[in-house]
């Protein structure tokens, strides 16, 4: 006879097999294909992904279980990154100066776009900001526009969502959110006439 | 404004033109070419070259600064006119603007970028929470791929043999059966030109040499002469024989 485990122990078989699955995995694996693996339902992922959930709820496992990057995927618990970069001699990426965040985000809301669609938005050109983002395998190539001259097109990259924590493009703030104020477009407005005037022979 | 910055700039190319719309010096083509006074689709930009390549193989001298200057120029006489190409130039939209409505424009400007800095501000934000966050992020073993491995096991002496004509030093091309050509455009111009001074005229076939190559620089030369109105041609029939005479021209009468 098998020892009796308190059954609330127990983790749902689907649950063990999506851990399983979840463990051996290079990169985030989207709902559909933890579902085509385990061969069950995607509703049925979703419930033993809820249960999965709770048991590695932050300050439980070393682990955390993340939705990122268009799937799910299992991260080092942030109290214990430390030690794993000590053993690992991993590092945390190297900050991103203000030209390359602000190229990142035109590409990030605007994309596909293309080196003209960001010069125009930035007022100055972004060659080296944006090499400098491909170079760290946030922006790729994404084929080229149909414009005279087919320039090359560029959008975020799911090391980009990663990196940012976000789930989709979708979870990006709506850039509405961001626009400038009334105080702060008319200090603009004045600050470019006070220049302007003050040029003036 | 950018017809008098690029008349500063292009002092040093000194060059004679004698176009059909224009009779001057190449600057000064330039300069009434940024200023809308001629008319870039009626300028032959190969003309101008053929001109100045001339006036170089006379000279003798090979001034770099110049010749510099002078391909900087012609680059930008090009990019003007492939430019016309192109539908919806901005420029000239921006050239049209009063001060005020320029104003209004780049303060929109502004205030676009504006709202993507701030945007970039929260990027900032997300990144400092969440770049360093370690996911597993290694290649799968390859055992636990489904792809299989190669059945069998290649030798590596195999691949030595394959490498190996890769890394042996391509014998040097014949080249005995090319002939060295010493054909040259201007040169022939220059003697077709001299031979129309001293006789006024003369038929393709007594000045035209024997080889082919040679024969066909002859033909260009006489077309070049008939494109720059200094000689005219005239053949009775096809095949038949090209009567060239000069033709009077006030510019060099002068």
């Amino acid at each position: 006879m098998l020892a009796v485990t308190p059954a609330d122990l127990i983790m749902d078989h689907l649950s063990r097999r999506l851990e399983a699955l979840l463990f051996i995995a290079p990169r985030p694996v989207p709902a559909a294909a933890l579902a085509a693996s385990c061969e069950g339902s995607e509703d049925d992922v979703s419930l033993g992904l809820a249960e999965l959930a709770v048991e590695y709820a932050e300050g439980r496992h070393g682990l955390v279980l993340r939705e990122i990057g268009g799937g799910f995927s299992l991260a080092v618990a942030d109290d214990c990154a430390e030690a794993v970069r000590r053993h690992s001699g991993l590092e945390r990426p190297e900050d991103l100066s203000s030209a390359l965040l602000e190229t990142l985000s035109v590409v990030a809301y605007l994309e596909p776009v293309t080196r003209a669609d960001i010069a125009e938005v930035r007022g100055v050109s972004s060659e080296w900001a944006l090499s400098g983002l491909v170079e760290r395998g946030l922006v790729e190539e994404q084929g080229r526009a149909a414009t005279p001259g087919a320039p090359i097109l560029y959008a975020t990259t799911g090391r980009f969502l990663k990196l940012f924590g976000l789930r989709s493009r979708a979870e990006l703030p709506p850039l509405e959110e961001f626009a400038l104020e009334a105080g702060e477009v008319e200090e603009i407005r004045a600050r470019l006439l006070s220049n302007a005037a003050r040029r003036r022979p | 404004m950018r017809a008098d910055a690029t008349a500063v700039a292009a002092p040093a190319v000194e060059l004679e033109l004698d176009l059909d719309v224009f009779d001057g010096p190449f600057d000064l083509l330039v300069t009434l070419i940024l200023r809308d006074e001629v008319d870039i689709w009626e300028v032959r930009v190969s003309r101008i070259i053929a001109e100045y390549v001339l006036r170089l193989a006379d000279s003798g001298e090979f001034d770099l600064d110049a010749t510099s200057q002078f391909v900087v120029l012609v680059a930008a006489l090009l990019e003007m006119k492939s430019r016309l190409l192109l539908e919806g130039e901005v420029e000239d939209v921006l050239e049209d603007l009063d001060p005020d409505e320029a104003a209004r424009l780049l303060v929109d400007r502004l205030v676009r970028f504006g709202q993507f800095r701030n945007a970039a501000g929260a990027l900032r934000g997300r990144w400092a929470t969440h770049a360093g966050t370690l996911y597993r992020n290694v290649p799968l073993p390859t055992a636990l791929l489904r792809r299989p491995e190669p059945a069998t096991r290649l030798h590596r002496r195999l691949l030595a043999d394959a490498l190996a004509p890769l890394l042996r030093e391509p014998p040097v091309p014949d080249t005995s059966h090319l002939a060295d050509l010493a054909v040259s455009l201007v040169r022939e111009l220059r003697r077709l030109r001299r031979l129309l001074d001293d006789s006024g005229g003369f038929t393709f076939g007594a000045v035209a040499p024997a080889g082919r190559v040679e024969r066909a620089v002859t033909f260009f030369a006489l077309l070049e002469l008939h494109a720059s109105g200094e000689a005219r041609l005239r053949q009775t029939r096809h095949f038949g024989e090209i009567h060239v005479a000069r033709c009077a021209r006030p510019a060099l009468a002068t």
